[in-house]
């Protein structure tokens, strides 16, 4: 009972703490440009804003899309903290991006199509990358199960050290953060795939991005499970790392992301498998 | 529940040139950079007409951008308020009178509030976007519904008769 309290606790608050690290992300940004900053609570603020408006849509399916994007993105963050298969969190991940992708496609927006089309590309980056790093667990805990880290011996981060490389390398692409914004890019197309979404709708989206922070933040936890404070002093330094690398960075277009995706981070991956394949036999 | 609060808590900014020397827009960007940074009143420059509640504009408008103008103006949801910013954009500045210029967007599109100067000043321009918050805090949903009339307009000559239904609609507001 008690084991889970905590992770129904995160699910269930899972939108108010990753409005926090959004809040927390802007001001620590801000500061690393000299500047003050918005309030902690500023994402609260547009979220209440954003009810407000008027309703526009542009027809029914892709507010829907736009809607499910957000409650399958919630529903793989909370197999994940329940302690399910890592291998099905991934592809409930995968779901929810192509429902988004689905919903860019959708429109009869250019700007739509162009982000729809790059957020493909950017599953083709990473998705293989997780994959990896989910099988590499496999050979160290013998289960795909996140509970079978959880009951580990040792941290993950010292088994599998590459893997863990590999992960800090495609997290920029997954919280579409510089230099690997191209889904998003802000100033060429204006959000992306979020362009038409508007008032209420949008907050899905835009509530969907705190979602995603918890998931990925939940992954970097995940290499140092059994020893909560190593854990916890990793997602810092991962939140650290990624935001000082998306002030100091501009962006690279898609092909140069392909490229590094595919012959920098997955050989880094494929390296680390064949590392823990060795260990394990 | 009363949601007004928020709004000026987090305005989104829609920043439109409709065909200035760029000089106030120029300034505009300023107000993003850390000597007067903007972004502490949580405004964010979205340049997505669906997602913002304040057009900025500057410029006079030339005959070509007109059309642009008013269309990123109706696709902005409510509530919504318009600042122009710059001597170009509230008259038509040096411009006014020429054959390619309209004087000042409020010949197109209602303006809330405006900003003088040419080119503005960053504290002008925050000035006016946060006299133009106060403005869109108040606006009230009822402004933003659209009316159904109940009366068709009387034809009196040539000319319709509108003022039967202008009395209407102040009743129901």
């Amino acid at each position: 009972m008690n084991d889970l309290l905590i992770p129904v606790l995160l699910i269930l608050l899972a939108p108010i703490i990753g409005g926090f690290i959004y809040g927390f992300e802007r001001i620590i940004k801000a500061r690393m440009q000299r500047r003050l900053g918005p309030p902690l609570l500023q994402p609260f603020f547009d979220f209440f804003k954003l009810a407000d408006k008027r309703k526009m849509i542009v027809h029914s399916t892709h507010a829907f899309l736009g809607i499910m994007h957000f409650v399958s993105l919630w529903f793989a963050l909370a197999i994940l903290l329940l302690g399910g298969d890592l291998i099905l969190v991934i592809f409930l991940h995968l779901l929810s991006t192509s429902l988004l992708i689905l919903a860019g496609y959708s429109t009869r927006s250019i700007f739509s199509h162009l982000g729809a089309n790059r957020t493909a590309i950017s599953i083709l980056c990473y998705e293989p990358v997780l994959i990896l790093i989910a099988v590499s667990v496999f050979m160290i805990t013998g289960s795909f199960d996140v509970a079978s880290i959880f009951k580990y011996q040792e941290a993950l981060l010292f088994k599998m050290p590459l893997a863990f490389i590999a992960l800090l390398l495609v997290l920029p692409i997954k919280l579409k953060k510089s230099p690997f914004d191209v889904a998003e890019a802000h100033q060429e197309l204006t959000g992306g795939v979020e362009i038409e979404f508007s008032g209420i709708f949008y907050e899905a989206i835009y509530t969907a991005k705190w979602i995603d922070y918890m998931f990925c933040y939940t992954l970097v936890y995940l290499f140092g499970a059994n020893n909560p404070l190593l854990g916890i002093g990793l997602v810092f330094f991962v939140f650290f790392y990624i935001n000082a690398l998306d002030n100091s960075t501009a962006r690279v277009n898609y092909k140069q992301m392909l490229r590094f995706s595919l012959l920098v981070a997955l050989p880094i991956a494929f390296i680390n498998l064949l590392l823990t394949i060795l260990q394990s036999s | 529940m009363k949601l007004n609060f928020f709004r000026k808590k987090s305005p989104w900014i829609l920043h439109y040139n409709a065909g200035g020397c760029n000089g106030c827009d120029i300034e505009i960007l300023a107000c993003l950079s850390p000597k007067y940074d903007i972004e502490r009143f949580g405004m964010i420059n979205t340049g997505n007409p669906k997602q913002s509640d304040i057009l900025l504009v500057t410029g006079p408008v030339t005959k070509r951008s007109r059309e642009r103008l008013v269309e990123i103006y109706a696709q902005m949801p409510e509530p919504k308020v318009v600042v122009s910013c710059g001597a170009c954009a509230c008259t038509g500045g040096v411009f006014r009178g020429m054959y390619n210029c309209e004087g000042g967007i409020d010949q197109y599109i209602p303006v809330d509030v405006y900003v003088c100067g040419c080119g503005t000043r960053p504290e002008q321009i925050i000035d006016g976007v946060i006299q133009a918050l106060a403005i869109l805090e108040k606006k009230s949903k009822e402004l933003e519904q659209s009316v159904r009339l109940k009366k068709e307009p009387v034809k009196e000559g040539n000319q319709l008769n509108r003022r039967n239904i202008a009395g209407e609609i102040i009743k129901i507001a």
